[in-house]
C-alpha cells in the first residue's frame, strides 16, 4: 500500500522578488527555487506514516522550474521508495493549482495509493489550494490545515486544526487526501552525503504529461504592497528607546 | 648473591611474568589492532629521535601544572635510569659482579642511581599526597563514567604508588643494607649510606637477609608489576612513546578524514574508531589536564575528555578478552560518553595540545558526531536550521547568497570584483563578518584600512561560501565537501595571489582543510596584513593608543595555526600597554562559539565567555579594552560583557577598529564605543 | 432575476465568526454599487435561529446533520450543489482553515475561477477587480472578474472596515440537502477544545508577545518579567508555541487567537501574515526587531531596530527600578 506526497518547487520567499517589465509575472531573474515549506511537512508526515503502518512513500513532482530532481532525491534519501517527476513543455509557464490537479488526477488514479498528502499551501497559489481542488477531480474525500493523522482499522484519522487552539478530529474512508500542515514533528535532516549517495544509486521515474488546456484566472498585474503606514521609529540606545517607549504609554493611560 | 633455589626460583618466576605479561601484551595489541587503519612504520625511523628527546626534556608534560611536573620528572628520570639498575642488579644477583665501592664509571653511576631513587620516592610521595591527600581529581556531576572507574582510578594509582615506593624503596634500602655489610659508607652513594646508619649494629646474618629480601623486593616486584602492565595506567610508559612517534604529522586544524565502512561514516563503537584512538586509551595517564583546559567541562556541563579515554580504558580493562577476540562493544555513547557531552564540544583542541602522551579526545567526540548525523540522529533545532540554511544559501543566516556582500554597497569606494579582474589578496569574508549586523561595522572598517593602504584586494562576492570549517567539525561531511566544491568553483573564476581572511575558522579550513581537495595558496589572517601594513608605514599611527588592553588569541588562530604574534605587533605598534591574560597564545581558552555551538541553542549555563570576561577584569581596574580578531569571538564577548555586568567598565573591539582610530580617520566608521565610554 | 452575491457563513457553536459580518459588509458594498442582492448561504445542522442575525438580504439554509462544523466533504459538496442550481456572480467564502477546503473544491467541481487570500475588492470601469496576496504577503495579484460566476476566498481582517453589524435578513429561504449527503466517505469524530487556558489572551487589555528574536527558551524569562511589569499577558507567534516553549492558548495569528487589545508590544516578531491577521486591529501596537524590513512595522504605531533584549532590559530597569 502507497501514500503519495506532492512536492513543488516555488520561488523561495527568503529572496527579495521583482516584478518582470511584462509586469504580470515574477522577473525570473529574482527568483531562487526551493521546495515548498509545507510540502516538506507532508513528506515528513508521509515517512513517519509509512514508518508505522509499513506502506511505501511514492514522491511525485511536475518539473516546470527544471529543479524538482533535488527535492526527488531528497525524499528517496529521507525514505521514499519511488520518486516520479512529471515532465512536459513547461517552459517556465507558471500551473495553477487548477492546471496542476488536471495534471495529477490520472496519475493519482494509476498509482493508486491509499492516502496523498501535499502541503496545505504554497507561496504561489492564487486559485486555491492543491488538495481540495485534487479532491474535488478525483472525488475523493479531503481535509486541509492537518496538523496529525493516524492509520486506524483501516481508514484514516486526520486532526484539523480550526482557531484558537481547536482542532476537528476528522475520519476519513480512503483514498483520501490532506493538505498537510505541520508533520507531527519538525522534517528531519538528510546528511548531504546520503542525498549524493541516492543520486548514484536511484533512479527518478520520468512521465510526459501534456499542458492542460484550462481556463485560469488570468492575472492583470501583479505589484508590490504599497508602504502602508510605516511604524514611527523611535532610535536612539535602548535605554533612550525605553524612555520615549514609557512616555508614550504614559500619554496614553496605559501606565 | 643469590643461591642456587633462589637463582632458579627467580628464572621460573621470570618466565612466568614474562608468560603472562606476553598474553596480556597480545591481546593489548590485538585490541588495538581492531581500530581502523594502520600505523606507518616508517614513521618510527623519522619520528623516534625528536620524540625522545622531546620526552627526556619532558616538554610535554611542563606544558602544565610545573610543580607537578617536576615531581613527575624525577620519578621519569629514575625510571628511565632504573632500566639499567635493574639488568645491573639483576647480574650482581647471579653472578660476582658488584658496583658497590667502586670507583669510576661505577661509581658516578652508583652517584646517578643514589640521587634518583631519592628522587623518585620524593616525587611518588609527593604525588601521591597530591592524588589521596589534596583530592583535586572531580569529574562534573553529568558527567559519564563507568561504575568501575572511580574506585579503579584510585586503586591503579594506590598499587602503582605502591610498586613505585617498594621497588625503588627496597632496592635503596637494599643499597643501604649492602653498605652496612660493608662497614663503611659509600661516598658514590650520599643517600643510601646514611640510611645504612639504620643498620650499624645489625649481626651480619640479619644483613645477609635483608640484603636478600631486599633483593628480591626490588626484582620480584617487578616481574609480579610486569602483568599488571596491560590494566594499568602504568604502561603509559610504552604507549605513550608509541602514541607520539606514530602520530602522523598533519596540522592540527587538519581533521582525520571519516572512518567509512561501507556506507557509513563515523564511529559508532570502539572497534570502529582508528587504532591510535585505541592505543590514546592505553597511553592515557588520566591526569585530567585535558579536563582542566576544556571549556565545556568548566563551565559545569557533562563533557570530560578525560573521562572519555579513562572510560575506553576501563571498557578494555574489563572485556579486553572478549574484545580483542572480535565481540561487537556496545556503543561509545553507553561505555565512553553521553550524547549531551558530545554535543557540548567546541572543537578548541585545547584537551588535544595539553595531553601529554599526545592522546586527542577531541577526534573520538568528532567521529562520534559524525555517525550521529550519518544515521539521521535527531539534531538540535537550530543546528539543523542552521545546516539546512547552509546547504541551501551557502550560508548560516538563512539569507540569500546575493545578500552577502551588501554590507561592501555601504561603503564609498567600490571593492573589486576578484571575479573581474585579478587582485593580489582575495578577502575570504567569512559567514559572520558578512550577514551579523554587529560585525559588519567592524568589517567595513577593515575595508577601509585595506584600501587606505592601497593594498591591492577584492572579493568574491555572492560566490563565496562559508568555508565549512565548522560543518566538518559537526560531522556534517557531505555538506563541508559541497561547500568545498563550491569555493573552489568560485575561486577558479577568480585571479589572486593570495587569500586574507577576517575569521580564523576560515583561515583554518582554507590553510589546512582545502589542501587535500588540490587547493593550496599562501592563506593569511587580517591581523598579519595589518601588521604588516604598520610596520611598512603604509598605514601610519597618529594618534598612539594609550590605554590597557588586553588580547584574547581565537582558538582556531592561536592555537590550531600558532598565530599570536602577528596581533601583538599590531598593539604593540599602536602604542598599547598589552596585558596578558593568565590563559594566553597557545593556552588561550575557548568563547564557546567553536564546534557549532554559536549555531545550537543556549543550554542555560554559564558560557565560557563570561568566565573570560572574568578573568580579564582581573588585569586591572583601568583595563579598557577586550581586543578580539574574530567575528565570532566579538559575538560571545560582546554578550557576556553584558551578562556578567562589566559593560561599562571593558569595552570589547575588534583589533581593526583600535588600529583605524589610531591611525586617525575622520570618515572612518565612528568608533562608537570609545565615545560613549569616554 | 436580480444578481446575486453570495455569502458563505461561518460559525461555530451557534454563533457566526467575526469574518462572516466582514463578508457580509462587503458583499452588501459590492451589491449595491451592482444592483445585486446579498445571499447569506448558510450550511449547518439545526441552525434556523443563526440565520436571525445574518443581514443580508436572503438566507438561504442548507440543514444536515454532516454540515454541523462544516466539515470538508460535506460543506464543499453541499454548497456545490446549492450554487450549482442558482449560480450566484460571486459567491464570497471566508479563506480560513474551514473556508480553505471547500473553496476550492467547489471551484473544480464547478469550473469556476476562484481567487484565493484575496485582501481588496475594488471597482474599476464597471468591473471588480480582486486583489490576492502572495508569497508570504511580498507580491499583490490584481485579478479581473469578468461575468461567469466566480468564487473569492476573502481574507479574514482584510474587510473589518466593511464589516456588517448582525441584524435580521430579509428573507429566509431552505433548500433540501443533496443526496449525495448521505453517501459521503468521511465525518466529524470530535470537535476538540484546547484545555481550560490560565490566561485568555483575547481579554487581555495589555499583551507582550515574543517572537523567533527570543532566540531561546531561556530567554523567556526576561519577556514574561517585562510583561509583569507592564501589567500585559504574555503571548507569542506560532514558531514559538509550534516548539512547545509557550502553550497553544497563548498563540496569536490566523490558526491561534485574534487580540485587539490597547497595547500590543511585539518583540523580535517578524510579521509574517499570518500572524498580522491576529494582531493588526490592535489599538497600540509597539514593535522591536533587528531587520529593518520587518513587516510588523507595516501595521505596527511605534517601532525600534534595535536589540530585544537591550530595549526589554532597559525598560525593566525603568519600570521596576
Amino acid at each position: 500500500m502507497t501514500i503519495a506526497v506532492i512536492l513543488e518547487q516555488v520561488p523561495d520567499v527568503v529572496e527579495e522578488l521583482a516584478i518582470a517589465p511584462s509586469g504580470n509575472e515574477l522577473d525570473r531573474d529574482t527568483v531562487t527555487y526551493v521546495l515548498n515549506e509545507y510540502d516538506d511537512h507532508a513528506l515528513e508526515e508521509a515517512l513517519l506514516l509509512a514508518e508505522a503502518s509499513g506502506d511505501e512513500v511514492i514522491a511525485v513532482g511536475i518539473d516546470t522550474t527544471g529543479e524538482l530532481d533535488q527535492a526527488l532525491y531528497t525524499a528517496l534519501a529521507k525514505g521514499a521508495k519511488r520518486a516520479i517527476k512529471l515532465v512536459g513543455d513547461f517552459e517556465e509557464t507558471w500551473l495553477s493549482n487548477r492546471a496542476t490537479a488536471e495534471i495529477l488526477a490520472p496519475i493519482l488514479r494509476n498509482l493508486a495509493p491509499r492516502l496523498v498528502l501535499t502541503g496545505v499551501q504554497a507561496p504561489d497559489d492564487l486559485d486555491g489550494q492543491l488538495a481540495p481542488t485534487l479532491a474535488a477531480l478525483l472525488g475523493w474525500p479531503h481535509a486541509s490545515v492537518v496538523i496529525g493523522t493516524e492509520f486506524s482499522d483501516g481508514r484514516l484519522r486526520a486532526r484539523k486544526e480550526l482557531w484558537g487552539g481547536m482542532t476537528l478530529l476528522l475520519e476519513l474512508e480512503p483514498p483520501a487526501i490532506l493538505g498537510i500542515q505541520a508533520a507531527r514533528q519538525a522534517p528531519r535532516y538528510v546528511p548531504v552525503s546520503r542525498v549524493r549517495q541516492v543520486m548514484r544509486e536511484a533512479t527518478i521515474e520520468e512521465i510526459e504529461v501534456e499542458l492542460p488546456t484550462q481556463p485560469s484566472v488570468a492575472v492583470e498585474r501583479l505589484r508590490l504592497p504599497e508602504e502602508a503606514s510605516q511604524a514611527e521609529l523611535l532610535t536612539g540606545s535602548a535605554a533612550e528607546i525605553a524612555e520615549r517607549m514609557i512616555e508614550l504609554l504614559r500619554a496614553r493611560g496605559l501606565l | 648473591m643469590l643461591s642456587t633455589p633462589e637463582r632458579i626460583a627467580f628464572l621460573l618466576l621470570a618466565l612466568v611474568s614474562l608468560l603472562l605479561t606476553a598474553h596480556g601484551v597480545s591481546r593489548l595489541v590485538r585490541a588495538i589492532g581492531r581500530g581502523q587503519g594502520r600505523p606507518r612504520w616508517s614513521l618510527f625511523v623519522r619520528r623516534v629521535v625528536p620524540v625522545s628527546l622531546d620526552i627526556l626534556l619532558q616538554r610535554p608534560i611542563f606544558r602544565a601544572r610545573p610543580w607537578v611536573s617536576l615531581l613527575h620528572a624525577g620519578i621519569f628520570f629514575a625510571f628511565v635510569f632504573y632500566g639499567l639498575v635493574n639488568i645491573l642488579d639483576i647480574l650482581e644477583g647471579f653472578t660476582g659482579f658488584t658496583t658497590l665501592h667502586r670507583g669510576g664509571i661505577a661509581g658516578a653511576y652508583n652517584l646517578v642511581a643514589d640521587l634518583l631513587s631519592v628522587a623518585a620516592l620524593v616525587g611518588m610521595i609527593g604525588l601521591l599526597f597530591r592524588r589521596f591527600g589534596l583530592r583535586p581529581f572531580r569529574f562534573n556531576e553529568r558527567v559519564l563514567l563507568l561504575p568501575s572507574v572511580r574506585f579503579g582510578i584510585a586503586r591503579d594509582s594506590a598499587i602503582v604508588g605502591g610498586f613505585i615506593l617498594l621497588h625503588v624503596g627496597s632496592r635503596w634500602v637494599g643499597q643501604a643494607v649492602r653498605i652496612a655489610e660493608s662497614g663503611h659508607s659509600d661516598w658514590s652513594q650520599p643517600t643510601a649510606s646514611l640510611v645504612a646508619r639504620l643498620f650499624t649494629g645489625w649481626e651480619v646474618e640479619t644483613l645477609a637477609l635483608a640484603s636478600h629480601v631486599t633483593w628480591w623486593l626490588a626484582l620480584g616486584l617487578i616481574l609480579a608489576f610486569l602483568p599488571y602492565f596491560p590494566y594499568s595506567k602504568h604502561i603509559h610508559l610504552f604507549m605513550a612513546p608509541l602514541n607520539l612517534i606514530l602520530r602522523e604529522e598533519r596540522p592540527l586544524g587538519q581533521l582525520e578524514p571519516p572512518v567509512a565502512r561501507d556506507g557509513q561514516l563515523g564511529s559508532e563503537r570502539l572497534e570502529q574508531l582508528r587504532w591510535f584512538q585505541i592505543l590514546d586509551a592505553y597511553a592515557c595517564i588520566m591526569c585530567n589536564r585535558c579536563q582542566d583546559v576544556c571549556p565545556a567541562h568548566g563551565t559545569g556541563r557533562a563533557l570530560s575528555p578525560a573521562a572519555l579515554e579513562i572510560n575506553k580504558r576501563y571498557y578494555l580493562n574489563r572485556n579486553l578478552r572478549a574484545f580483542a577476540g572480535g565481540t561487537s562493544s556496545p556503543p561509545l555513547l553507553e561505555i565512553a560518553t553521553s550524547k549531551e557531552a558530545v554535543w557540548a564540544c567546541t572543537t578548541c583542541a585545547a584537551c588535544v595540545r595539553i595531553c601529554p602522551v599526545g592522546n586527542r579526545p577531541m577526534l573520538d567526540l568528532i567521529d562520534i558526531r559524525r555517525a550521529l548525523v550519518n544515521q539521521g540522529d535527531p539534531l538540535d533545532p537550530n543546528l539543523q536550521a542552521a545546516l539546512e540554511s547552509l546547504g541551501r544559501y551557502g550560508n548560516s543566516f538563512g539569507k540569500p547568497a546575493r545578500q552577502r556582500a551588501r554590507w561592501a554597497k555601504e561603503l564609498p569606494f567600490t571593492i573589486k570584483d576578484a571575479r573581474k579582474e585579478p587582485v593580489e589578496y582575495l578577502w575570504f569574508v567569512g559567514d559572520f563578518a558578512s550577514f551579523d549586523p554587529r560585525m559588519q561595522e567592524n568589517t567595513k572598517t577593515v575595508a577601509w584600512l585595506f584600501h587606505t593602504a592601497g593594498l591591492d584586494f577584492g572579493l568574491l562576492y555572492e560566490d563565496e561560501r562559508n568555508a565549512g570549517n565548522d560543518v566538518r567539525r559537526v560531522g556534517e561531511e557531505g555538506l563541508f565537501e559541497l561547500l568545498v566544491e563550491q569555493n573552489l568553483r568560485a575561486f577558479e573564476k577568480a585571479q589572486f595571489r593570495a587569500i586574507v581572511t577576517t575569521d580564523p575558522h576560515s583561515y583554518n579550513a582554507l590553510k589546512n582543510e582545502y589542501a587535500a581537495f588540490g587547493f593550496s595558496v599562501p592563506v593569511y589572517h587580517y591581523t598579519e596584513v595589518l601588521a604588516q601594513l604598520l610596520e611598512d608605514g603604509r598605514l601610519t599611527v597618529r594618534q598612539p593608543l594609550a590605554a590597557a588592553v588586553t588580547y584574547h588569541d581565537p582558538c582556531y588562530l592561536g592555537r590550531y595555526n600558532r598565530i599570536t604574534a602577528a596581533p601583538r605587533r599590531i598593539l604593540r605598534a599602536l602604542g598599547a600597554e598589552l596585558r596578558e591574560m593568565p590563559r594566553h597564545g597557545e593556552n588561550t581558552y575557548c568563547c564557546g562559539a567553536g564546534g557549532g555551538q554559536i549555531w545550537m541553542a543556549s543550554d542555560g549555563e554559564e558560557r565560557p565567555s563570561e568566565q573570560r570576561i572574568r578573568e580579564a577584569v582581573q588585569l586591572g581596574e583601568d583595563l579598557r579594552y577586550f581586543v578580539v580578531a574574530c567575528p565570532k569571538d566579538m559575538a560571545m564577548y560582546s554578550d557576556a560583557v553584558k551578562t556578567t555586568g562589566y559593560e561599562g567598565r571593558l569595552v570589547v573591539t575588534d583589533i581593526a577598529r583600535l588600529v583605524a582610530s589610531a591611525v586617525g580617520f575622520e570618515e572612518a566608521p565612528v568608533f562608537a564605543a570609545t565615545e560613549e565610554r569616554s | 432575476m436580480a444578481q446575486r452575491i453570495a455569502v458563505l457563513v461561518e460559525h461555530l457553536d451557534g454563533e457566526p465568526t467575526d469574518v462572516t459580518y466582514e463578508l457580509l459588509g462587503v458583499a452588501r458594498r459590492m451589491a449595491d454599487e451592482d444592483g445585486a442582492m446579498v445571499d447569506a448561504v448558510l450550511l449547518g445542522s439545526e441552525v434556523r435561529q443563526l440565520s436571525e442575525r445574518l443581514p443580508a438580504d436572503r438566507v438561504t439554509i442548507l440543514d444536515h446533520p454532516s454540515l454541523r462544523y462544516l466539515a470538508p466533504e460535506a460543506a464543499a459538496r453541499a454548497l456545490a450543489a446549492l450554487l450549482a442550481d442558482a449560480p450566484p456572480k460571486l459567491t464570497l467564502v471566508p479563506n480560513t482553515s474551514l473556508g480553505m477546503d471547500i473553496a476550492a473544491w467547489v471551484a473544480a467541481r464547478l469550473g469556476w475561477p476562484l481567487v484565493s487570500y484575496c485582501r481588496a475588492l475594488e471597482s474599476r470601469d464597471g468591473q471588480w477587480i480582486a486583489t490576492a496576496q502572495l508569497f508570504g504577503g511580498k507580491i499583490l495579484a490584481d485579478v479581473a472578474l469578468g461575468d461567469e460566476p466566480a468564487i473569492i476566498g476573502a481574507l479574514a481582517g482584510a474587510f473589518s472596515q466593511d464589516a456588517a453589524s448582525p441584524g435580521p435578513p430579509g428573507t429566509i429561504e431552505q433548500v433540501p440537502a443533496p443526496a449525495e449527503l448521505e453517501q459521503l466517505r468521511s465525518r466529524v469524530i470530535a470537535l476538540e477544545r484546547p484545555e481550560a487556558a490560565d490566561v485568555d489572551i483575547t481579554r487581555a487589555e495589555k499583551i507582550v508577545a515574543v517572537g523567533r528574536g527570543i532566540e531561546s527558551k531561556d530567554n523567556l524569562e526576561l519577556a514574561e518579567q517585562l510583561a509583569q511589569a507592564l501589567g500585559a499577558v504574555l503571548a507569542a507567534s506560532r514558531p514559538l508555541v509550534d516548539a512547545g516553549w509557550l502553550p497553544r492558548s497563548r498563540q496569536v495569528g490566523k490558526s491561534g487567537l485574534k487580540v485587539k487589545p490597547k497595547l500590543y508590544v511585539a518583540l523580535g516578531i517578524s510579521g509574517a501574515p499570518e500572524h498580522l491577521e491576529g494582531m493588526k486591529d490592535a489599538e497600540l501596537i509597539i514593535a522591536i526587531n533587528k531587520d529593518p524590513k520587518a513587516p510588523i512595522f507595516t501595521v505596527a504605531d511605534y517601532g525600534a531596530v534595535a536589540d530585544l533584549f537591550e530595549v526589554a532590559e532597559a525598560l525593566l530597569e525603568r519600570l521596576e527600578g
